[in-house]
């Protein structure tokens, strides 16, 4: 009796601990890891795009929860749906909430699943406001090559693959679900795509024959064509995402974590 | 078949001053035969006589003819759905479609229009679409102008200049794995005389489909690419489904009627010698052009092309369509069937007892 | 009292799915917002690119925001002057604008911005001008990193910085109203202007 007395002591106490945990990581204790230096080969290989050296950079461990998305338009209520300015946010901003600051009773689970349907201004304000930045695609695309810690798939690419093939889950699951890679980086893949500060970056054709770089871009392309390796279609399918991209665009599952310089 | 990004210029143009030296090949070949497709037919100044709203329809099914004789702004809008289907009994398949089954909705315009296009990704899509209409004289068939991320949509113009049966596809890359998907569909654009009038038509796209497991292996099955990359198909298949055109599901003609079937073959590797068994197709828009081929047992269906045949039906029975590549039939899932009903004709074909 | 050890047990527990200090990021949330303004600038339509609040500098080394821009409308290119082909031949194409707009002179802002945040000092952008002969319409500026970011994703101008310094980039010319909002952009080089300089003499009139 004693016994079960002492156990059931135990777990409210750890609930009670979990929940407080949870609010220090809201108010900004959120781990970050280091990602040491290391070179980018951007997908697109030309003559004029050579591997983009990468210096050593922070990450957040995971991406930001719609928990600590809360705690933002609470403090910065010019980022509230009601109240942003639609050039910073599409009409899907924050659509999966109930209110401006709430989510409905029901999708108490989402609270700690990665905030989407964000715009890059609000990324970009988010993370200006944690005394942070957005990696950029170089610094993104170094972390997410990670090498995964335990391998749970055959490997990286069929798992991105795999992700890429599935229709997006009615409920989106909470972070750190997925996997956990080198750096000690959570869900880099399989859960969600992030935005990057450089996100509009890729310079294609629309930009016509006056484009700098178009007789080289023309041979990359056809470079893209006869892509050898499926490591290429992953990050190709990431390069489109990227590519359709606008700043003020909200998306189902599109959301975000925070860098910091060393 | 578009590049899957873009900036292709280079090799666009190549490809176009080959292109058009084989149209002029061509009408040399054709003189005094068949019209010539002619661009320069559509009076672009013309005025536009009015706005109508495309009617798109899902395979078998094809939009009415139509019955207006000016050039119009046509209205067209597609969806982008990602969703798990069945493509055979006890299998199931994430496919990518255009307005939510594969092949993507038939749309039917007429040469001299001016198509208002908006093509739209759902909301819950993972990837980005964009669409490449082989109708479309333009940059990309209209890749470039509607690269749509999820929950978004894009819009653009473009004047119907020449008469064919044209396939349109995703041209998102890797453009192998969205059409492989199933992203594909054919957009029909009639002759300003309108095509000469049948009892029926049907729509049938055949494409090939590579799956992790082997045909008909159960439960959800995953895109394989290296399969894909090698061309080896699990599935090819008409409309996107086993038996999605036989059985209950079978095409219904009667004995005595004109079938036309408007056939399209989205790949995204395989090239379809389509074939009716027990029937000789009395006209073949050869590649779903202008030019017309006579009493054709089997026509050759490029990836990336279509063709549009015709038939009169003298006996009833059930008329197998297959891929005569015959393994594909038996084996791989391409047989689509019209059930003919009506009398006995022995003046054509009798058995002997 | 007995339960002291446990107590501490749990803790040690959470302790270990905590970080460790050394991988935990220290920045408290500062106290206030963040790049762009989430509601509109009184005075501004939502749609102006204008609401950026970052502050430029031109190339006489003067603070420039660019609201200063408002009142007229105004040309606007995205460049950098180490360019070898496409930035010159995009200012010429500006200044094409600006010479059939001869009878509106000084009535039209003509702005260059420019991405090499490292190499265009407000001496290189001044160089530049005075190379080009532009005249006293034209602003060149000078700007963080951040905010030239920021104007190219409201602009949609995508570039890319590439290893040996210099920039991939789309070439465009937009023109914005009074206010500071896109109206119409011309793409690529060369471009016969007649459709930019009618939309420009329809803001005019
Ligand atoms: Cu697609």
């Amino acid at each position: 009796m004693e016994n079960m007395k002492r156990f059931v002591w135990l777990i409210l106490l750890l609930t009670a601990s979990a929940g407080a945990f949870a609010q220090a990581g809201r108010a900004g204790a959120k781990p970050m890891h280091t990602v040491a230096k290391g070179v980018y080969e951007p997908f697109f290989r030309t003559a004029a795009t050579l591997p983009v050296p990468v210096a050593a950079f922070r990450l957040d461990e995971y991406a930001v929860t719609n928990a600590e998305f809360i705690e933002f338009v609470k403090q910065n209520p010019a980022w509230r749906r009601s109240r942003v300015n639609r050039l910073f946010a599409d009409k899907n901003y924050l659509l999966h909430w109930a209110t401006d600051t709430t989510l409905a009773p029901a999708n108490a689970p989402l609270l700690q699943a990665p905030v989407v349907s964000v715009s890059w201004f609000a990324a970009q304000a988010y993370a200006k406001w944690q005394g942070k930045r957005l990696p950029t695609v170089a610094e993104w695309e170094l972390a997410g090559n990670g090498t995964p810690r335990h391998i749970r798939f055959h490997s990286l690419t069929d798992y991105i693959l795999d992700w890429y093939k599935r229709p997006n889950p009615k409920v989106l699951p909470p972070v750190r679900s997925t996997y956990v890679n080198q750096y000690g980086l959570y869900d880099m893949h399989g859960l969600i795509w992030e935005w990057t500060f450089d996100f509009n970056s890729f310079v294609g054709s629309t930009d016509s024959r006056g484009n700098t770089t178009d007789e080289v871009q023309a041979f990359c392309a056809a470079g893209a064509v006869n892509v050898k390796d499926k490591t290429d279609y992953a990050g190709f399918m990431r390069y489109g995402y990227r590519g359709s991209l606008k700043g003020n665009f909200c998306i189902q599952n599109l959301g975000f974590r925070c860098a910091k310089s060393i | 078949m578009r590049l899957p990004t873009d900036f292709s210029r280079a090799r666009t143009g190549l490809l176009a001053t080959a292109l058009s030296a084989s149209v002029l090949l061509f009408s040399c070949q054709e003189a005094g035969k068949d019209k010539a497709a002619d661009t320069t037919a559509v009076d672009l100044n013309a005025p536009l006589t009015g706005t109508v709203t495309a009617e798109l329809t899902d395979a078998p099914l094809v939009p009415k003819p139509l019955t207006y004789n000016t050039p119009k702004k046509v209205m067209v809008e597609l969806e982008v759905i990602e969703k798990v289907m069945k493509i055979s009994d006890d299998t199931e398949y994430t496919f990518w479609t255009f307005g939510g089954k594969v092949p993507g909705k038939f749309i039917r315009v007429r040469v001299g229009d001016l198509v208002d296009f908006t093509l739209k990704n759902a909301p819950d899509s993972k990837v980005v679409h964009n669409i490449d209409l082989h109708a479309v004289n333009g940059p990309g068939g209209g890749a470039e102008a509607t690269n749509v991320a999820p929950g978004q949509s894009a819009n653009f113009q473009f004047r119907v200049l020449q008469p064919g049966l044209f396939v349109y596809h995703c041209a998102t890359g890797p453009v192998g794995m969205h059409i492989a998907n199933g992203m594909y569909g054919l957009i029909l654009v009639e002759p300003a005389e309108g095509l000469p009038k049948v009892d029926r038509e049907f729509y049938l796209m055949q494409g090939d489909f590579y799956t992790k497991g082997k045909f008909e292996a159960q439960g959800l099955q995953p895109f394989d690419e290296e399969k894909a990359i090698k061309e080896q198909a699990d599935y090819v298949l008409f409309n996107g489904r086993v038996r999605s055109t036989t059985g209950k599901n079978a095409l219904q003609a009667n004995v005595g009627e004109n079938v036309r079937l408007f056939v399209g073959n989205g790949g995204p590797n395989l090239v379809s010698s389509f074939h009716a068994i027990g029937e000789i197709f009395d006209k073949v828009y050869m590649e779903g052009g202008s030019a017309v081929n006579h009493n054709v047992q089997t026509t050759l269906i490029p990836a990336g092309g279509s063709s549009v045949v015709e038939m009169s039906l003298q006996v009833p029975g059930v008329l197998n369509l297959v891929d005569h590549s015959i393994y594909r039939a038996f084996n791989k899932g391409a047989i689509a069937q019209i059930k003919v009903s009506g009398a006995e004709n022995p003046a054509v074909f009798k058995r002997s007892k | 009292m007995k339960q002291l050890p446990l107590l501490a047990a749990a803790f040690l527990l959470l302790a270990g799915c905590n970080p460790s200090p050394e991988e935990t990021g220290k920045a408290a949330p500062g106290p206030s917002v963040a790049a762009a303004p989430a509601q509109p600038v009184s005075g501004l339509s939502s749609e102006s690119v204008y609401q950026l609040p970052d502050t430029f500098q031109t190339q006489n080394r003067q603070p420039f925001l660019l609201p200063e821009l408002a009142g007229k409308p105004t040309v606007l290119a995205m460049v950098f002057t180490n360019c070898g082909y496409a930035c010159p031949r995009l200012t010429d194409d500006m200044k094409a604008i600006e010479t059939k707009l001869a009878a509106s002179a000084g009535q039209v802002n003509y702005a260059l911005v420019s991405f090499d945040v490292a190499r265009d000092t407000a001496e290189q952008l001044k160089r530049y001008a005075t190379e080009k002969n532009l005249g006293n319409n034209w602003v060149l500026l000078h700007g963080s990193d951040e905010a030239v970011r920021t104007l190219s994703v409201l602009l949609n101008v995508p570039y890319e910085k590439t290893e040996d310094g210099n920039f991939s980039h789309a070439n465009k010319i937009i023109v914005l109203d009074q206010n500071g909002v896109p109206r119409f952009h011309q793409e690529g080089l060369g471009t016969n202007p007649e459709a930019t300089i009618s939309q420009i003499n329809a803001l005019l009139r």
